[in-house]
């Protein structure tokens, strides 16, 4: 299994990992090829789109992308070693701190954002009279407005079932910020429309099972049954079409 | 003899893949800020459409293949 499996995996959601199929395979394959080697279930990420590319010497190769954006590392995984779990460590750390640059004044304010208050941080911005108070603010306001876009566009994917979670999280919030409050109440607004209950239901059920079995026997035949069955009952649904997907990538075969 | 092939064996597929690595895409030196956006969602990607979204978090980019 990739290291990065594990990561990802262990670390949950203070990592993102992201695998970039480099040999050309299509998206089909790759697809079906992770769910055959039992590594989805997870957060990561799939695609075959490479965001740079990378000075390493083969496949495969790994680049690890600190809390501020930068490139901090890349090289063979198996090089890096010790080196990039390390790294990995410590940007988690970083990322639950206020950044080194942040004025003392403004510490208070990176706390209870990363704390997901981030009402509460704002707030403190506006109390605090320091030359970085509104670009500290500017910044916790579009982070705040990224997570709910990928919210709204979670939902239009008929990702229900996780957009409620992150629903949850982000009402808690922003609750006493009118602005992004309302922002949020959108989403939850189209969460609760009569024709999204069974897109719902179909989301709440389909999710369940393909994490269950993707780290179990992902393509055995009574598996895909189950995946199958679930297609058929939420057939109209986007998370019904995500389970006929499944039973599609199930048929392919790895390496013909 | 087994011990004189394993360099070879993983000279030659380390060069394989540096050759399918070989590509368009801009080279990235460590210590630059990087970003991108998909132009097609990722898989798992729940709403994701660029690196800049995931700031605050480390990501971990791995370049892999499937054969």
């Amino acid at each position: 299994m990739p290291t990065a499996v594990k990561h990802q995996r262990e670390l949950g959601d203070d990592l993102q990992v992201i695998f970039v199929e480099c040999q050309g395979a299509d998206r089909d394959t790759y697809e079906a090829f992770a769910w055959k080697m039992k590594w989805m279930g997870n957060a990561a990420m799939w695609t075959d789109e490479r965001p740079f590319a990378t000075t390493g010497s083969g496949l495969p190769e790994t680049a690890l992308i600190g809390v501020d954006g930068t490139l901090l590392m890349q090289g063979h995984p198996g090089m890096l070693g010790k080196k990039l779990t390390e790294a990995i460590e410590a940007e988690i750390e970083k990322s639950k701190k206020p950044p080194e640059s942040a004025p003392g004044e403004l510490k208070k304010a990176w706390t209870l954002f990363h704390k997901g208050e981030v009402a509460a941080a704002i707030a403190e911005c506006e109390k605090v009279q320091h030359e970085q108070s509104e670009a500290t603010k500017a910044e916790f306001e579009s982070r705040t407005i990224a997570r709910v876009q990928r919210l709204g566009r979670m939902i239009d994917e008929g990702h229900l079932f996780e957009a409620e979670k992150q629903l949850a999280a982000l009402e808690k919030s922003v609750k006493a910020n009118a602005e992004l409050a309302a922002k949020v109440a959108e989403q939850s607004a189209r969460l609760a429309e009569p024709d999204m209950a069974r897109e719902r239901e179909a989301s709440k059920a389909v999710s369940a099972l393909l994490d269950k079995l993707a780290t179990e026997k992902p393509f055995d035949e009574g598996s895909v049954k189950k995946v199958n069955a679930l297609a058929e009952k939420y057939k109209g649904t986007k998370s019904g079409e995500r389970a006929a997907r499944f039973v599609q990538l199930s048929k392919i075969k790895i390496g013909a | 003899m087994k011990l004189l092939l394993v360099p070879v064996v993983a000279a030659s597929l380390a060069l394989s893949g540096l050759a399918l690595l070989r590509s368009a895409v801009p080279t990235e030196a460590v210590g630059a800020k990087v970003d991108y956006r998909f132009s097609t969602a990722p898989v798992n990607a729940l709403g994701l459409k660029s690196l800049a979204e995931l700031r605050g978090k480390p990501v971990l980019v791995d370049f892999w293949g499937t054969r």
